[in-house]
């Protein structure tokens, strides 16, 4: 049997496990009631701890079996570029403007393309911030300053 | 250079700057250069007397707290039109839903203090402090108001085979009956959850609520018969009370409603305490000048005047208020009052949204 | 008035120049909606709804009601083209859907979506003009036990849209239930898992997490690797259905929308349970199950045809009673309002013309989708041409604004860069996202509906047994259940003896 190919279902199963205990845990400081009388807190309290069961079983499983290829390479860099740029987005839309903000997001994520170089990624972000107005704001009327406060 | 600039903006109110790019012409980058340039000397906030001067120039936001094509975005929209007309300048509906409205409203409590941004909220305006302990704005300190807008009565409506005919049948029903009655809503901090509190404090029992998201599925079980009581506004329940699907016991109002015309008050019912509607009422933020926060309210006059809005309201059940009460003055009478009106209710209740 | 009556003043109004060039006009741009991720039709239609003001009543009805069921046809398209489903039911369409454009058959998808769609829209629509009435009545026999009960069966059947491990799959379920009860309690306003933030009150947002869980996370995939989507774009050839194609989906789209005509009428999660029960349900039936999740014609047909008879017949509570079965419903409830009419159970009786009108115009409105998408086929296949540097920034660019004009709220731009490394990671693990993205749409009404039921009852749980309609649907789940996992051990265990 080859262990490494397990590695795929531990990880999976301790993700799993994670999210399911940080729910349930949460979930309990909630009121919590009984099965009948719930309150806030039973159903995301059961469903946690079901996932943390269902991720133990998965690792455990996986362990055993030890099926499962490799899990392959992972763009790092792409990965972090378009998390950047999304955030920015978010946090930038309203106080720069829906221009700039979109200027600088969409300049983030073609570099995150492979072999991306700054010229093109530039004229990318120009072409589609101006798509994205002709688009939203004036065939679908949405109501987004161009330019937002922080410019003055 | 800049000298020229400050004086420029001075006749265009800096916000306006931000919504330059709206012009037909400037597209993309072009208006990207466009606005930048006009952008540059935009800087200080014009005061008083200057500020009202030219207002408005460019669009202005109204914030709505509710979600498109509820009864709340439609009185706004209603009122919208008439006053951007009165006002000579656009008026653009911008809906930022949730948290009960609390998030729209701590929004526009933050916002340009310049009368280009506008809050319409109900009556949860004035419950929002007893619901939300950890609220970040003060309703009260961080606002002024406008003027109301209208008041949406609301109806105590029960399920069609529901046995008491009356509204005196009901009370006493309710009584002998609390601990088997379900009582809907339409969600905490709701209008339909708050007159529910005042229903069972007026007939003096606690009854088993139901919560549901919304209006609509409330009224569908309501429809159905799952539950058996809600009191909700006219402006949902008018067409089934009309259609027979609900059964209707009264209004909440201290006069009765011309589309429900047969529907006793509750005062009439022997109920004088059981008195709520849903009230409107238009906000800016507190730093706001008064030239403009008087602009506004002129303006709300004027669209309360027009014969299309109270045919429009008519047909919700509701009317506009008394052109006295479309004034700041009022509006801040009503909203203090209120406050303290709720807060013993909602205490009482132990409901807490935070 | 008599059907033919109704259906003859129907057709007059419908028929008019203004109504047909707004039911065009409504079709098209929900078309457009449909087509741009991030954006679907409620954002677009509570964005247009102050334009259609000016209008008619019924020709406002009529666009809206288009932009509605043209952009369930829309929303498939770039489910199919490039992973990203705009919606809950385009989720099921997205996975053998853009299995078969990775295999160079974009173009029988997109038609299989487009044919499959007219018929079960043409289907719903006429169930619409002659059952409304008694189905509607039908309808509210379902009580919060009977939804309970309905839901759990709609999860048991969401285990089978994932073709790799059960156990996976289940976990995928039970933690899409978990983000789904995000935002504030609805029983007792208490927010969860909000960490404080007001914009999180109304909890996560299913176009973002699917944007992410789907979009991303695919981009991401295809930033791995230079070779995988070339291949692609170089073999799409075949545009059209072959006989084969035919024979194979003539039946999964009679049955699915058989499924979305009945699941539409039923308010909340009925037209979210159709395209993925009918999914289920094909994949169960199938002579070689083994090819869903890699690109089977028939995981296309049935759901896209559940999904719009659907569409369709979810208008029934909304024409027959003026009660809402989902939030665009909802909003059309507002338009009504706006347009002078107090919508009821009278506007039937009181607005004829209005409500026969936009019956017929539903028709109509799925003919002119049918002959608008069918030559776009060409196009939409051709869009996979844009080289990859430039769609995939699209794609972002699109999202942020979607998402964004969902309430005006950061958060929801925020949870698509979350959930895209997350999918991404978790599809690198063997986890399919599409029973995430379904627990996370169900696990509210699963919530809300059990918790509901106890209250009524006053904490009897024997309700979920002793109503008839409710015991069937457990029993059923309980079925599904045992169909679903047994195969699955049994085949673990061959795998384990192969190995060895």
């Amino acid at each position: 049997m080859d262990r490494r190919g397990a590695r795929k279902d531990l990880l999976a199963g301790a993700t799993f496990v994670a999210f399911g205990l940080a729910f349930a845990i949460t979930a309990s400081t909630y009121e919590v009631g009984s099965a009948l009388r719930m309150g806030p807190g039973y159903f995301p309290l059961v469903l946690g701890a079901l996932l943390v069961l269902l991720g133990i079983l998965i690792a455990v499983t996986g362990f055993v079996a030890g099926e499962g290829g490799e899990i392959g390479p992972v763009p790092w860099q792409a990965a972090g570029l378009l998390v950047v740029a999304l955030i920015f987005f978010g946090f930038t839309v309203r106080g720069l403007g829906l221009v700039p903000s979109l200027l600088v997001t969409v300049f983030l994520s073609a570099m995150a393309g492979r072999h991306a170089r700054v010229v093109p990624a530039v004229v990318t972000s120009a072409a589609l911030t101006a798509l994205s107005v002709l688009i939203f704001v004036i065939a679908l009327q949405l109501r987004l300053p161009y330019f937002g406060p922080w410019f003055g | 250079m800049r000298q020229h600039q400050v004086d420029d903006a001075s006749a265009r109110p800096p916000s306006a700057a931000r919504y330059l790019g709206r012009s037909r012409l400037g597209i993309g980058v072009a208006a990207a250069t466009l606005a930048l340039a006009a952008c540059g000397g935009g800087g200080g906030g014009g005061g008083g007397e200057e500020a009202a001067e030219g207002y408005p120039d460019g669009d202005i936001t109204v914030v709505v707290p509710f979600s498109a094509g509820g009864p709340t975005d439609t009185v706004t929209r209603l009122v919208a039109e008439p006053m951007a007309e009165e006002l000579g300048g656009n008026i653009v509906v911008q809906n930022v839903e949730g948290a009960g409205g609390t998030v729209a409203a701590g929004e526009v409590a933050a916002a340009n203090p310049d009368g280009y941004t506008v809050l319409m909220h109900h009556i949860g305006m004035s419950t929002a402090p007893s619901l939300y302990p950890d609220l970040a704005y003060d309703p009260l300190a961080d606002f002024k108001t406008v003027g109301l807008v209208t008041e949406v009565p609301m109806t105590i409506v029960a399920r069609k085979d529901l046995e008491p005919q009356t509204m005196e049948e009901l009370v006493v029903y309710l009584q002998q009956n609390a601990d088997t009655v379900t009582l809907a809503n339409a969600g905490i901090g709701a209008a339909s959850h708050l007159c529910g509190l005042l229903l069972q404090e007026a007939i003096g029992q606690t009854l088993t609520e139901v919560p549901y998201e919304g209006t609509g599925p409330a009224l569908t079980d309501l429809v159905a018969g799952q539950v058996d009581v809600m009191c909700d506004q006219t402006t949902n329940t008018t067409g089934q009370i009309q259609g027979g699907e609900v059964k209707a016991y009264a209004v909440t109002t201290p006069e009765r409603v011309a589309s429900l015309p047969d529907l006793p008050t509750t005062a009439e019912a022997g109920l004088p305490e059981l008195q709520v509607g849903v009230w409107h009422g238009l906000y800016v933020p507190a730093e706001t000048p008064d030239e403009i926060v008087q602009r506004l309210s002129d303006a709300l006059k004027v669209a309360l005047a027009d014969q299309a809005v109270i045919d429009q309201l008519a047909d919700l059940g509701s009317a506009p208020v008394a052109e006295e009460e479309a004034t700041p003055e009022a509006h801040t009478e009503r909203l203090s009052e209120q406050i303290e009106l709720w807060r013993p209710i909602i205490e009482q209740a132990g409901v807490s949204a935070d | 008035m008599g059907v033919l009556e109704s259906l003859g003043l129907g057709l007059e109004t419908a028929l008019t120049p203004a109504n047909l060039l707004f039911c065009l006009i409504g079709v098209a741009l929900g078309t457009a909606v449909g087509v741009l991720p991030g954006i679907g039709p409620t954002a677009t239609i509570a964005m247009l709804l102050p334009i259609t003001f000016g209008l008619e009543p019924v020709t406002s009805l009529i666009m809206l009601a288009g932009i509605y069921y043209g952009a369930q046809y829309g929303g498939s398209t770039t489910a199919i083209l490039i992973n990203l489903p705009g919606e809950s039911s385009a989720a099921v369409t997205a996975i053998d859907g853009h299995e078969m454009t990775k295999r160079g058959r974009a173009g029988p998808a997109l038609a299989t979506a487009a044919l499959g769609s007219f018929f079960a829209g043409t289907v719903g629509t006429i169930a619409l003009a002659l059952f409304a009435a008694p189905i509607s009545r039908a309808a509210l026999e379902f009580g919060p036990a009977e939804y309970f009960s309905l839901v759990v069966l709609g999860l048991i059947a969401s285990i089978a849209l994932a073709s790799g491990s059960t156990l996976k799959a289940l976990a995928m379920i039970v933690l899409g239930l978990l983000l789904g009860t995000v935002g504030q309690d609805i029983y007792s306003g208490t927010p969860r898992f909000t960490f404080g933030q007001r914009e999180l009150y109304g909890g996560l947002n299913f176009v973002s997490l699917a944007v992410g869980m789907f979009g991303v996370a695919e981009i991401l995939r295809n930033l791995e690797g230079e070779t995988r989507r070339t291949v692609v774009v170089e073999k799409v050839r075949n545009l059209w259905l072959t006989k084969e194609d035919v024979r194979r989906i003539t039946a999964p789209v009679l049955r699915g929308t058989g499924l979305g005509t009945v699941l539409g009428v039923l308010p909340g999660a009925g037209h979210v349970l159709a395209s993925f029960v009918s999914y289920s349900v094909e994949k169960r039936v199938s002579k070689h199950p083994q090819e869903f999740g890699r690109g089977a014609i028939e995981g296309v047909a049935g759901p896209e045809s559940a999904n719009n008879a659907a569409a369709q017949t979810s208008f029934v509570p909304l024409l027959t009673l003026g009660l809402p079965a989902n939030s665009i419903m909802a909003l059309l409830i507002g338009a009504f309002i706006i347009q002078g009419i107090t919508p009821g159970p009278n506007v039937i009786t009181d607005e004829p013309a209005l409500v026969w009108g936009l019956i017929v115009s539903m028709w109509i409105g799925n003919l002119f989708l049918v002959l608008l998408n069918l030559p776009l086929i060409g196009l939409w296949v051709r869009m996979l041409t844009i080289p990859y540097g430039v769609l995939f920034p699209a794609i972002i660019a699109f999202a942020s604004i979607g998402c964004y004009s969902l309430g005006l709220n950061a958060y929801h731009v925020y949870a698509v860069a979350f959930f895209g490394i997350l999918g991404y990671f978790l599809i690198k693990l063997g986890c399919e996202p599409a029973p995430l993205l379904l627990g996370f749409v169900l696990g509210p009404l699963l919530e809300e509906y059990l918790r509901r039921a106890l209250i009524i009852s006053r904490g009897d749980p024997t309700v979920f047994l002793t109503r008839p309609i409710s015991l069937v649907l457990l029993v059923l789940a309980a079925a599904a259940f045992a169909l679903a996992v047994l195969p699955a051990v049994r085949r673990k265990r061959e795998v384990v003896f192969e190995d060895e």
